[in-house]
């Protein structure tokens, strides 16, 4: 039971994004014991970052890209044609899963991606365009 | 066959071989080239398989006009119609060069992308989040099929993406 309320506590102060002692210290009751009341809200307090940041990281989301490995290859031969130099590249991403949905065991897949040259330069084109973007919504 | 009528053989054979789709429309021009000229249309046809041979094999084997030319007349064909050939061959051979390029394996090309970006407003966690993301969806080609790839990304990440690829784009630009 003390356990269960300690969590309750605990993911109150979470949600609300209370950060300041006095905010913590009104959430217990007229008589809750003095000292105990306030080393729990030091402990509280001091957690609370990390907490937030942990439950950040596991929203549900889409799969997320939790690494990037790139290589460039030259094709010199193929069926079509006996002698070329192309040069093209390899992408892989490796993707994680909904946390939330994998619990302990995130599964992480490899997507290996070829690009040619045209299609880098319209992805760039593409990312670029997003990074003006962000930095508009940022200087708002 | 006159030089005319060679000049529009050739003609529709080069169309034929810069839009190789256009399977239809190329035989249709065959049978029209047939009976304007009083031609039966199965030893021309058999006469274009020949011919397309030769362009097919200078292309594997990135031969110049010349010797082109020189295949042609080795074939038994005039020097004027040889030399006419390898013309439009020069002309059309970068087009047909990229064609082939273009033919070659790919291994799980990238079609298409799209992306949004947004801001987390609130969660079951936290009641005020305020985070942006970034979702991208890559369109793939596995075989034949297409595949849909959905990727969240965050700021920084996306950052490191952008400079990777910069990065990639560069080492490109140098080979080629």
């Amino acid at each position: 039971q003390l356990v269960s309320a300690l969590h309750n506590l605990t993911r109150h102060v979470v949600y609300c994004g209370l950060t300041r002692a006095e905010d913590v210290l009104s959430l217990f009751p007229e008589n809750f014991h003095q000292n105990l009341k306030n080393l729990l809200t030091k402990i509280i307090l001091e957690n609370v970052s990390t907490w937030r940041n942990e439950a950040q990281a596991s929203q549900i989301s889409l799969p997320r890209l939790v690494d990037m490995d790139w290589r460039v290859d030259i094709k010199t031969s193929s069926d079509s044609i006996i002698r070329m130099a192309v040069p093209t590249c390899l992408l892989q991403l490796k993707i994680q899963e909904d946390a939330a949905l994998c619990g302990n065991n995130p599964v992480v897949s490899a997507l290996t991606v070829e690009l040619s040259k045209e299609t880098l330069d319209t992805m760039l084109e593409g990312l670029g365009r997003i990074r003006d973007q962000l930095s508009a919504v940022a200087n708002k | 066959v006159s030089s005319q009528q060679f000049s529009a053989l050739t003609e529709v054979l080069f169309r034929f071989l810069t839009e190789p789709k256009e399977v239809e429309r190329f035989l249709a021009q065959l049978a029209d080239f047939a009976t304007m000229n009083k031609i039966s249309l199965g030893p021309l046809k058999n006469i274009v398989k020949s011919i397309l041979l030769v362009p097919n094999g200078a292309l594997k084997r990135n031969l110049s006009s010349e010797q082109v030319k020189a295949d042609f007349i080795a074939l038994g064909l005039s020097e004027e119609k040889a030399s006419y050939f390898a013309e439009q061959w020069k002309v059309n051979s970068p087009t047909l060069t990229r064609l082939a390029v273009g033919q070659t394996l790919m291994i799980n090309q990238l079609i298409d992308m799209e992306w949004k970006f947004g801001v987390t407003a609130g969660s079951s966690e936290l009641e005020k989040v305020g985070s942006i993301f970034l979702q991208l969806k890559l369109v793939i080609k596995k075989g034949s099929q297409l595949e849909n790839v959905y990727v969240e990304l965050t700021l920084p990440q996306f950052y490191s993406f952008l400079h990777e690829m910069e990065r990639v784009k560069t080492s490109l630009e140098s080979f080629s």
